[in-house]
């Protein structure tokens, strides 16, 4: 009986066990006095210097013409900025390409790291060979991938386009047909990060403790039973976070499409990165290339929100 | 022991690793002020790497040798928009490099920003270098308000490469071993056909697919040739459409077995024989001299419309702005283009054509072959329109590729590419220059 505790009785052992924290830490910090400060300093140096100053400057330039050739600096105008990029149908084309790649990639993302996860978990033999075979792609560098997709997508030599002559089906202009190109950039994509969530899922696999196994085998649980009612839902977590971390990542795509396309063809591929450091840095249009991207930032913000509360809330 | 604490030791690695860093930082300060700065030595930004590096890299050492004093420190940077990226921001803060080279046609983004100082003729005709030396159309091009921004080096033009043997056997060389004329881009077609059919190879190829220069250079070319209006001089662009669509369908039919080739599919396919033809640029000339040696014939794009004309650009030598220029570097500077640019013949053995006359004109440059072959380019050169977003590594010619691809590779219609340029180019025309 003494092992069983009540939620309230959890809660107020979990709070007494806080508040000693907090002593202690509180006690801890006036005996080591600036000592703490003094570790973190080369920390908030650079922290202040490469993150929170640029990123007060970009707001300022956000509402100046700045140009990149030193030539309207200082010049305020406003709102300007802003309005243009709300008017900026290249912003909202580049920003449409941008959701629909993190929308093509994201789902598959996830579920072919979980499916590569449970197939190399539930007893593939050879399992350090899959498990070297599904992460290696990772391991590329971009210039590489490119070099490696840019071939197979050749139309006139690919292996791709050869591979579907052997079934009698015409070539396809993977990277110049504007209907495939952004799926082409999205399977280079898969293929070559897919790994490292696959790796997130194995581990979270691994952390599942066998007695829940066991416990749903001795009420007669078959593996599929125990896939939908343990595996899964101990994995949630786990896809949250890996769901979350692939938005982030897919929105702020550059190096590939960049390399593969240069956002053709005619800008089909085209992300609002790509938008932003064409218009700061080959158009030298520094202040509007930053209102831009703070329009951009607040969408990434709003968006790993919302979707921390989606998941935060299902833990609950 | 009672020295060694634990917290001694933790204080006494803290103020070391202080003391390290600020010497190092004083060090690097002044290794970086000496880097950039040292009194004998002129600081020179290039975009030349593989074989035109290496040219330009003997260029130099030939110059240093010949002037006893001049020093060069040669920086090479990935040409594109990252060079100019950089060369923009050495010159708006006001501590450039001393001489650096640039596509003429960018001079438009950066001569009326004051990011480039004016060359003293001056001085580089005291030095041996003088105007009227210099290719005209090119002289033309580098002046900004009547001063010269720019001192041309070469012209780079997009030319006609083929393998002489399979062309003559086709009928298409003349007695002199010359291009025989196209009369009209239906003409042309014809031709291309029987070049097909006698050779049993592919006709011309061209590499455009996924490239942010090729398609607006063939473009460009050919739309020069038909004399249309092209005009970005006001807010919105005129532009004669009809002619445009003609020119894109022309381009398409004309390079029908290379709707999908990437310029170094073009090139392989070209140097090992699958193709007689190619359209492409004469900086890729020493690759196919590799492998046809004395069957390597080359041509100015011939003139399949009205009048001749073939894109173009210019490698120049400018002066990024510099705030307080030292009297003494500049003329070193000056000294430097004006042997660097009357070295044109070796420069030449690159491919480019030099802006430097005379030696187009010598009996050297006459036995280089096939440079001879397609000098006359520099006669019918155009250059992309003077306004401050386009020229060479411009995202102009990045979305003029990108509107040009679906149409060249049969996705889409030659109507549909030539509204997506227009309507591309009045949305940069409505945007502020920077400069």
């Amino acid at each position: 009986m003494a092992s069983v505790s009540t939620p309230a009785r959890r809660a107020a052992a979990g709070s007494s066990r806080r508040a000693g924290f907090r002593r202690a830490a509180a006690t801890d910090r006036t005996r080591s006095g600036g000592a703490g400060w003094l570790f973190a300093t080369p920390f908030l140096v650079f922290f202040t210097l490469f993150l929170i100053v640029p990123i007060g400057i970009g707001l300022w330039m956000s509402f100046t013409n700045a140009s990149l050739t030193g030539h309207g600096d200082g010049t305020l105008v406003g709102l300007d900025n802003y309005a243009e990029a709300f008017g900026d149908s290249q912003v909202w084309q580049t920003l449409g390409n941008t959701v629909w790649f993190t929308v093509l990639t994201t789902v598959p993302l996830v579920l072919v790291a979980l499916v590569m996860a449970l197939l190399v978990y539930t007893g593939m033999p050879g399992q350090w060979l899959w498990r070297l075979a599904f992460f290696a792609s990772h391991l590329l560098p971009v210039a590489v991938v490119y070099q490696i997709w840019s071939m197979l997508f050749q139309p006139d030599r690919g292996m791709l386009n050869g591979l579907l002559k052997i079934f009698g089906i015409d070539g396809i202009a993977w990277l110049t047909d504007e209907k495939y190109a952004m799926w082409s950039i999205a399977l280079v994509t898969l293929w070559w990060t897919v790994g490292f969530n696959f790796l997130l899922y194995l581990a979270a696999l691994q952390a599942i403790p066998d007695h829940l196994y066991e416990a749903a085998a001795l009420d007669g649980a078959g593996a599929w039973r125990r896939l939908w009612s343990v595996t899964l839902p101990q994995l949630r977590r786990t896809t949250g976070l890996i769901a979350v971390l692939q938005v982030m990542a897919s929105l702020k795509v550059f190096d590939q499409i960049y390399l593969l396309t240069k956002g053709g063809p005619n800008g089909a591929t085209r992300p609002i990165l790509e938008y932003i450091y064409d218009t700061g840095f080959t158009n030298y249009r520094l202040g509007y290339a930053s209102a831009v991207s703070y329009v951009f930032f607040g969408l990434i913000i709003i968006l790993s929100i919302a979707q921390l509360k989606i998941f935060s809330r299902r833990e609950d | 022991m009672s020295g060694l604490s634990r917290r001694g030791l933790l204080r006494g690695a803290v103020y070391g690793a202080g003391a390290a860093v600020s010497a190092s930082a004083l060090s690097g300060c002044g290794s970086i002020a000496g880097s950039v700065r040292s009194a004998d030595e002129i600081e020179y930004w290039t975009l030349f790497t593989g074989p035109d590096g290496e040219l330009m890299k003997t260029m130099t050492r030939n110059v240093e040798k010949r002037v006893p004093g001049l020093k060069v420190r040669t920086t090479v940077l990935d040409w594109g928009p990252p060079y100019y990226t950089k060369l923009a921001m050495a010159s708006a803060g006001g501590r450039s490099p001393d001489v650096a080279i640039m596509h003429l046609t960018r001079l438009a983004g950066y001569a009326p920003g004051g990011l480039l100082d004016p060359w003293d003729l001056d001085l580089l005709a005291e030095f041996g270098l003088k105007q009227e030396d210099l290719n005209k159309t090119l002289v033309k091009r580098s002046l900004y308000q009547g001063e010269p921004y720019a001192v041309p080096l070469d012209t780079h033009p997009f030319v006609v490469f083929f393998d002489r043997d399979v062309m003559d056997k086709a009928g298409l060389l003349t007695g002199d071993g010359q291009l025989v004329p196209f009369e009209s881009p239906k003409h042309a077609l014809e031709l291309m056909d029987k070049l097909r059919r006698s050779g049993g190879t592919l006709g011309p190829v061209f590499g455009h697919a996924n490239d942010a220069a090729m398609g607006w250079r063939m473009f460009w070319t050919l739309f020069s040739q038909t004399g249309a209006t092209f005009d970005l001089t006001g807010k919105r662009a005129e532009i004669d459409e009809d002619t445009a669509v003609e020119v894109v369908r022309f381009m398409a039919d004309l390079t029908r077995d290379s709707r999908t080739m990437d310029v170094q599919t073009a090139i392989a396919a070209f140097a090992n024989g699958r193709s007689p033809m190619i359209f492409s640029g004469e900086w890729d000339m020493a690759t196919y001299k590799a492998t046809l040696k004395d069957k390597l014939g080359g041509s100015p794009i011939p003139t399949f419309y009205d009048r001749p004309a073939g894109a173009s650009d210019s490698h120049a030598l400018v002066l990024p702005h510099q705030d307080n220029p030292d009297p003494e570097r500049r003329r070193r500077a000056h000294r430097f283009v004006a042997e660097l640019v009357r070295s044109g013949l070796t420069w030449a053995t690159a491919g480019h054509i030099p802006a430097y006359t005379p030696a187009v004109s010598s009996p050297q440059y006459a036995r280089l072959r096939p440079q001879s072959e397609y000098a006359g380019a520099a006669k019918q050169l155009v250059l992309d329109p003077p306004v401050w977003f386009a020229g060479s590594g411009s995202d102009f010619q990045t979305r003029m590729c990108q509107a040009l691809d679906p149409a060249l590779g049969g996705s889409s219609s030659a109507r549909s590419a030539v509204r997506t340029m227009v309507s591309q180019i009045n949305t940069l025309l409505a945007q502020p220059n920077p400069a």
